[in-house]
């Protein structure tokens, strides 16, 4: 795995390719469990990302210069509630 | 034409003037007339005219102004549109389009030409903006802004995703709930921009470049979803505008279109990567539902954990495998048995050299003597013995030879004094007599004894080992130290040897040493 922490399309992406390299069956006994310690790391790593909810929303808000800030989005209070069904 | 009453043609006055024959003061300058003529056409016709005709000639002025002829069957009208009312045209006029122009015919004096000053241009049939949708379709579509192959794929799980809409629309509330019920763990950004009126369309054109200009500022983002809530064809009209289209096909970033419901198709729909139906779509298209991933994710580790499992027991398999064979069921008998093989080796082994070794003995011990016997210094032993038995033998024969010559002397002494004193002298005669031949009897012996013991001395030398080197043996000695060389042990290479054959003895240096193993 690279140092910095793959973002979850990559980290699905690498869990494919460890799940092939292990069902093909061409790497010994150690290297699969090497593996499969990869692929459970890569596991976990992808559920913290998901158990990451981000209740909220940001709002861009352009600077003078052009750049942009972000700020907490205040959603009207008649469209804070999901429509119904 | 509207009117529909007779125009009066104020021409007829002039041209009876022009045809009269009077004087120079009734000239007209050219100026007079056209101003006549203006004066005359403004005054009669109503100042808005709707006028049906085929656009020809069509030209637009770097100035902006739009020049171009309405014509029908049988007549053409000269059109001028000024910039300011060009600007609010949607579409593009063109040459073979009709068109219903409104406005009012003036003179334009300096060409003396009535013209139509259009201030509002329609395609006849459909609608301005239907046709402007057309218009920018078959351009777009011409320039391949629409094919499939430029569509950019939506990644299947996005970490941010930016929402350039209006802050105040239903469509931000609608998107951002449809995300957060289906995948929470994604960031959502909201850019604001209007979507609708003045300026909308420019708006989200700089929203799309900004966004992309700046996404690594904003820490990455994986999709954009650009749309508004539904409304009517003028409401969504930025969305089927040239500057969205350009900013959505020059986006890095994928882009999901929502715009309106589900029967409203604009541009930017066309152009985008993937158009969703309504907002709610769009957020459904940009995240998957996070049960769905956790159960793929269940299934993964699942797969994960059956394959590690199935390659172990296969190994543990093998490794049971590999037990119940010999070694590994009796280790510990491999190694008596192999210990035991040495040891019966080993006493083999001993054993014959044991025998070996008795053998070189016995044998030895059965040479020794006959070597013993064949050396010279036992011959020359030998001889020394035989030759002292002889002289023994011979001193002991020369004594009792004496011995008896006494006996017999003494005898005969007695005699001679028992018998006759007077044949003492006779006797004393014969004794003399015999004195005399007794010594030369002695010395005779003796003579005849020295030679038979010289013989006996000329025998012995001849058996000595100069006889032996006669035969063919040799004598080697050391050369520094004289000492017969009986074993290999006792030189070295490079040594010098002397060796003595029967009539003489030459040197000669070691070349090579050859020990002989007895036991070979």
């Amino acid at each position: 795995m690279s140092k910095k922490k793959p973002s979850f399309e990559e980290a699905l992406k690498q869990l494919e390719q460890v799940a092939e390299q292990i069902e093909q069956g061409k790497i010994g006994l150690e290297d699969s469990i090497a593996k499969y310690e990869e692929g459970m790391i890569l596991v976990k790593h992808c559920r913290d990302i998901l158990s990451r909810a981000e209740h909220r929303i940001q709002q861009l808000q352009s600077a003078p210069d052009g750049s942009l800030t972000t700020a907490l989005f205040d959603m009207p209070e008649e469209m804070s509630q999901p429509e119904a069904g | 034409m509207a009117s529909g009453e007779p125009i009066p043609i104020p021409g007829n006055q002039s041209a009876s003037r022009v045809r009269s024959p009077s004087g120079p003061s009734r000239f007209l300058t050219v100026t007079q007339v056209t101003t006549m003529v203006k004066q005359a056409l403004e005054s009669s016709l109503p100042p808005t005219l709707y006028v049906v005709g085929e656009i020809s000639n069509f030209k637009r002025h770097t100035s902006g102004h739009l020049y171009f002829t309405l014509k029908d069957s049988w007549s053409e009208l000269a059109c001028v549109m000024w910039r300011s009312a060009a600007a609010f045209l949607p579409f593009k006029p063109e040459d073979g389009l009709e068109v219903i122009a409104t406005g009012g015919i003036e003179v334009f004096e300096r060409a003396g030409r009535y013209q139509l000053y259009a201030r509002k241009l329609e395609p006849k049939g459909i609608g301005a903006l239907e046709l402007a949708f057309r218009q920018l379709y078959q351009k777009l579509s011409a320039e391949g802004l629409f094919d499939l192959k430029r569509k950019k794929p939506i990644p299947r799980f996005p970490e941010r995703i930016m929402i350039i809409t209006s802050p105040t629309g239903a469509a931000v509330a609608d998107i951002f709930h449809a995300i957060h019920r289906r995948f929470p763990c994604v960031e959502v950004l909201l850019y604001p921009v209007s979507v609708q009126g003045k300026g909308a369309a420019a708006e989200i054109a700089e929203a799309i470049r900004n966004v992309n200009h700046r996404a690594g500022s904003l820490g990455g983002i994986d999709v954009m979803i650009v749309g508004r809530g539904g409304g009517s064809l003028e409401d969504l009209w930025a969305f089927n505008e040239e500057g969205v289209a350009r900013a959505i096909a020059a986006s890095r970033i994928p882009i999901i279109s929502a715009v309106g419901h589900e029967v409203d198709v604009t541009i930017a729909d066309l152009v985008a990567d993937l158009r969703a139906a309504t907002p709610t779509a769009a957020a459904e298209l940009a995240v998957p539902v996070l049960q769905d991933v956790l159960a793929s994710l269940d299934l993964f580790q699942a797969r994960f954990l059956r394959t590690v499992n199935a390659r172990a027991e296969v190994s543990t398999a093998r490794l049971a495998g590999l037990l119940q064979r010999g070694f590994f069921r009796d280790p510990a008998g491999l190694i008596l048995r192999s210990e035991q093989w040495l040891d019966d080796v080993y006493h083999r082994a001993n054993r014959g050299l044991h025998c070996r070794v008795h053998e070189g003995r016995r044998r030895l011990d059965s040479i020794a003597p006959s070597i013993d016997r064949l050396a010279p210094h036992a011959i020359l032993k030998n001889a020394r013995e035989r030759l002292r038995a002889t002289l023994d033998r011979m001193h002991w024969a020369m004594c009792s030879r004496t011995a008896d010559q006494d006996r017999r002397l003494v005898r005969s002494d007695e005699r001679l004094r028992i018998l006759l004193p007077n044949a003492k002298t006779a006797a004393a005669t014969r004794l003399d007599a015999l004195a005399e031949k007794i010594p030369n009897l002695l010395r005779h012996r003796l003579t005849l004894l020295a030679e038979q013991l010289r013989g006996r001395h000329d025998l012995l030398s001849a058996l000595g080992y100069k006889s032996i080197l006669g035969r063919g043996f040799s004598i080697t000695r050391r050369k520094k130290d004289g000492q017969i060389i009986r074993s290999t042990h006792q030189i070295h290479a490079l040594d010098r040897i002397e060796t003595e054959l029967l009539e003489g003895r030459f040197e000669s240096d070691i070349v090579a040493l050859h020990q002989q193993e007895l036991f070979e």
